[in-house]
């Protein structure tokens, strides 16, 4: 049980690559930290760092109050899953989980019951005497899970955890790591690119961009209050749509071309009226509705994408294409016109050129 | 279909194959079976008519017999030929190789086995000066490292001691020792590293517990590489060996040819006892020599 | 990629971990203190004593020549004609070792029954000390009882024994032949090495585009073998440059001088003649001539580890 705290954290290579620049975070004791971003972004650095596996560079890095810069990753209370499981080929599955308590110095009679503790809130009891080649995907997740959690460390540390499963599997582990959070009681570090596993798994997300935080929040505030388009832009599926347009009217419209919407008196207050400015208006895809009224947005279908519950219209505006969720009562062709309603007081707002959000600082 | 044309082809590639590799071993042997008078013959018996293991007895019974210029002039009646006076030295020599070989390969895995790992799966400052280092001294010819090496092991009083061997043998060995073991670590994923140190393992640990159990197929690679090598090896044992008290077998084997009074026969005995060790090792441990070496120059 | 000023201060050359740093100096203090020992001290030593006329003939008196021991070397007739055999017999050799690994490794490389077999036997040359592949060849060269010409006369190719080794035409060429038939079995495995990374795919691909045998031989196999038989090809090299037990055990460089090659020459300069200065100094040239093959090789194969 840890709190977290990284202090104007850096980390670059003898090579020169920059992988963090002054990084700044505080984590709280028993929380579910998601650190989201693309490729490259520096998150699994983050949490290598963390790990005690690589040092920082720059700035401080404390557990508690405890200074923990170069203090080696095996000195460290952690335990981390990782994207292919890394489990010992050569071990059994109990001997795979016992190896950290073994490690560490814990009697004979402890290890075996709290590897069969493990086991067993895992489920996974039968399969301790096999050997890992000789389970599938979803098991070896359950023990990398169980040989993190018999340690019951400070922090559980996790790299991509559920990229390697299938789609159906993923979504029954997500509900299980949210269960482990609350029986542990323990502080959680997760790594992914996957929105919708931060969406549902995370108290707070970090959103990361080249070794730099773009936001952190709690998973309604990166969604519904993004502070760039970047993050923005992350979250959402289909992705949030842009138009360019200029504000008029002492900030109380969005025009393009034929097109003029007002925005709500809580958002051109907080935009400032500077009439001639260049925006980027940004809509959400689900936040339109065919039967609406109030603002709306014409224009003909380029593609219809049926996705189940719902369907996905591309819809050309202006001179661009967007794309909508809709639902199914809606009976689209391609090539026709239509007017769809939008809720603009989830419309985003964001500055031309820097991207940044004019309504959230 | 092609199936009979292949298969001809295919079968025929194979003989000429296994004589090309196999006949000049075949007659060495069938001629150590060979008596004096058979292997004199013209043209040769390729298949002895009268086998005989008198030229090995003739080698193991070396140390009692006493070998003089009587009875040197006269025969050797087990042979029926000339044997040497350094024919006594033989197996005592190869338990030098033995002890040799032996301790090149024990120092050879506990240096190169953590270097392999370091430079495999460790991020430090100086990782590709020191790979460059490794191999470039391997380039060095061990004729050149004769001249210093004498001078450098007679002053340290090592010479005629089986110590100068193992040394000199350790320079020729771990560069490709090492070598070896840096591909197949590097096949083995870098996950694994990550999980063993937040188990708790030190980077000795994590070598000694995760690695190494992994690495058995290489490390027996190296074992098998470094054990011929030292086992084989002649120049250098030629130079730094005076005395039977550290020649190793190549040596002795080499001083019956340069003596045109020994029989064939028992040279041929001789060279039969020096290849059997090592063909029978390498033949039953064929499967990690290949597998070892591929690990390593796939990566290459 | 924008880098604050913060992020750069002192961090620059930083290793990636304290801990890691210093534990891979740990890791590699053995290799470095045996190399430094067993291969750098004696490169640089050898230099030294290269500039210097030792004699161990003449212990107490061992003046500093500087270059002289090189000039006195390059004057040599007897060197440039043993660089003209080491040249010829590395050229013989490695051509032979070439064509006759790749047609084994092609062998090999094809699926059918004992083929475990065959790669098995492969090995016993390989394992063979050089000293007993040296008598094993004198035996066979023999020009009294020898099976080349048992079998020669046999087969009625000659009518009467002959000498070989004794026959400075062949010697070389007979030296050559033990030779590959000890290094064909390490360069079929490493060119077998090669073959098997050859992606199967572009044999089916080339199969459908309508090649046959020969055109998938010529555009697909050798191209893509080229690395690996480039490596094994100036390994060999390298080999066939050094080698020198097979010249002590079958001919001590004769008959006269024609198998006196580098190598025996360095062998001769210290060990008969007792010249450790001219020694050091021939040794010292070869190693250079093939420290630049080596750096040419790592150069030209863009090897990173």
């Amino acid at each position: 049980m840890a709190r977290i705290r990284l202090e104007s954290v850096g980390k670059r290579y003898p090579n020169g690559f920059v992988a963090l620049e002054e990084l700044s975070l505080e984590i709280a004791d028993r929380e579910f930290v998601v650190l989201l971003g693309p490729s490259g972004c520096g998150k699994s650095t983050t949490l290598n760092l963390i790990a005690g596996l690589e040092d920082v560079t720059a700035g401080s890095l404390y557990f508690d109050s405890t200074l923990m810069n170069v203090v080696p990753a095996h000195k460290r209370d952690v335990a981390m899953v990782f994207q292919s499981y890394a489990l010992y080929p050569h071990k059994s599955v109990y001997e795979n989980i016992a190896f950290g308590l073994r490690m560490r110095g814990h009697p004979r009679a402890e290890i075996e019951s709290r590897v069969k503790d493990a086991a067993r809130s895992l489920e996974i009891e039968p399969l301790l005497e096999r050997r890992p080649h000789q389970l599938s995907g979803g098991q070896r997740q359950r023990v990398a899970l169980g040989r993190a959690l018999v340690r019951q460390p400070a922090a559980f540390l996790m790299d991509e955890p559920l990229s390697n499963l299938d789609a159906a599997l993923r979504i029954a582990m997500r509900a299980e790591i949210k269960k482990l959070h609350h029986t542990m009681r323990t502080t959680f570090v997760y790594v992914t690119h996957d929105q919708a596993e931060a969406l549902t798994l995370a108290d707070r997300i970090v959103v990361m961009r080249e070794g730099v935080i773009q936001q952190i929040g709690s998973p309604e505030e990166i969604y519904d209050r993004p502070r760039n388009t970047f993050v923005a832009s992350f979250l959402g599926n289909p992705p949030i749509n842009y138009l360019e347009g200029t504000l008029a009217a002492d900030g109380a419209r969005f025009v393009r071309g034929g097109l003029s919407l007002a925005l709500p008196p809580e958002l051109s207050k907080k935009i400032g009226a500077e009439n001639g400015r260049q925006v980027r208006l940004g809509i959400r895809a689900e936040d339109v509705d065919p039967r609406g009224t109030g603002e709306t947005l014409q224009g003909r279908i380029s593609s219809v994408l049926p996705v189940g519950s719902d369907q996905f219209l591309g819809v050309e505006v202006e001179g661009t294409t967007l794309f909508f969720r809709v639902g199914r009562e809606l009976r689209a062709a391609e090539g026709e016109n239509v007017a769809l309603s939008v809720n603009m007081n989830r419309a985003q707002i964001f500055d031309s050129s820097s991207g940044a959000s004019l309504l959230w600082k | 279909m092609k199936g009979l044309g292949r298969n001809v082809l295919l079968f025929t590639a194979s003989a000429l194959f296994l004589v090309y590799v196999l006949a000049p071993v075949a007659w060495l042997v069938s001629s150590s079976v060979q008596q004096e008078a058979e292997i004199t013959s013209r043209p040769p018996h390729w298949i002895p008519r009268q086998p005989t293991l008198e030229n090995f007895e003739a080698i193991f019974q070396a140390k009692e017999k006493k070998v003089t210029y009587e009875t040197r002039r006269a025969g050797d009646p087990a042979t029926g030929g000339y044997i040497p006076s350094t024919a006594r030295d033989l197996v005592p020599s190869m338990w030098n190789s033995l002890i040799v070989a032996v301790s090149v390969v024990v120092l050879n895995l506990l240096v190169a086995v953590p270097a392999a790992y370091a430079m495999a799966k460790i991020r430090y400052i100086g990782r590709s000066t020191s790979i460059y280092f490794m191999l470039t001294t391997r380039v060095i010819p061990d004729i050149a490292l004769v001249v210093p090496f004498f001078l450098f092991i007679r002053t340290f009083g090592l010479l005629d001691h089986l110590g100068s061997l193992v040394i000199t043998y350790l320079a020729i060995t771990i560069p490709f020792s090492v070598f070896i073991l840096v591909g197949y670590f590097e096949s083995l994923p870098d996950e694994l590293d990550k999980a063993a140190r937040v188990d708790g393992c030190s980077r000795l640990q994590t070598l000694l517990r995760v690695y190494v159990p992994l690495a058995m197929p290489s490390l027996v690679a190296v074992v098998l590489f470094t054990f011929l090598t030292s086992w084989n090896e002649f120049l250098l044992a030629l130079m730094f060996t005076q005395t039977p008290a550290s020649q190793t077998m190549p040596i002795v084997v080499a001083s019956f040819a340069s003596d045109f009074t020994i029989s064939f026969s028992f040279i041929n005995a001789a060279g039969v006892l020096a290849v059997v060790p090592p063909v029978l090792m390498a033949v039953v441990f064929e499967r990690y020599i290949v597998s070892g070496l591929t690990a390593g120059a796939v990566k290459g | 990629m924008s880098i604050r000023a913060g992020a750069l201060r002192g961090v620059f050359g930083a290793p990636v971990s304290r801990y890691d740093q210093a534990s891979a100096l740990w890791l590699l203090a053995p290799m470095l203190a045996v190399l430094l020992v067993v291969a750098v001290f004696p490169v640089l030593y050898s230099f030294w004593i290269s500039l210097f006329d030792l004699r161990l003939t003449r212990p107490h008196r061992v003046p500093f020549v500087g270059l002289d021991n090189y000039l006195e070397v390059l004057q040599d007739e007897l060197f440039w004609s043993s660089v003209w055999r080491t040249t010829s017999f590395t050229l013989m050799s490695v051509t032979a070792i070439m064509v006759i690994a790749l047609a084994m490794a092609l062998l090999l490389n094809e699926e059918f029954r004992g083929r475990r077999f065959l790669s098995a036997m492969l090995l016993v040359p390989w394992a063979i000390p050089y000293v007993a592949n040296g008598l094993m060849w004198k035996w066979i060269y023999d020009s009294g009882y020898g099976a080349l010409n048992g079998l020669l006369f046999q087969l009625d190719f000659i009518d009467k024994y002959m000498v070989w080794l004794g026959d400075s035409h062949k010697t070389l060429a007979l030296i050559a032949n033990a030779f590959v038939w000890k290094e064909v079995p390490l360069a079929t495995i490493l060119l077998l090495v090669g073959l098997k990374s050859i992606p199967a795919d572009l044999y089916s691909a080339a199969r459908v585009d309508g090649a046959d045998l020969w055109r998938r031989f010529v555009h697909i196999t050798l191209p893509a073998l080229r690395p690996s038989f480039m490596l094994v090809m100036i390994y060999e090299t390298m080999m066939a440059i050094r080698h020198f037990d097979l010249f002590f055990i079958l001919t001590e460089g004769g008959p006269a001088e024609a198998s006196h090659v580098l190598a025996w020459q360095v062998y001769v300069e210290t060990f008969r003649k007792l010249s450790f200065g001219t020694g050091s100094a021939l040794a010292y040239i070869m190693a250079l001539v093939t420290f630049l093959l080596a750096f040419w090789l790592i150069r030209t194969l863009g090897r990173k580890l």
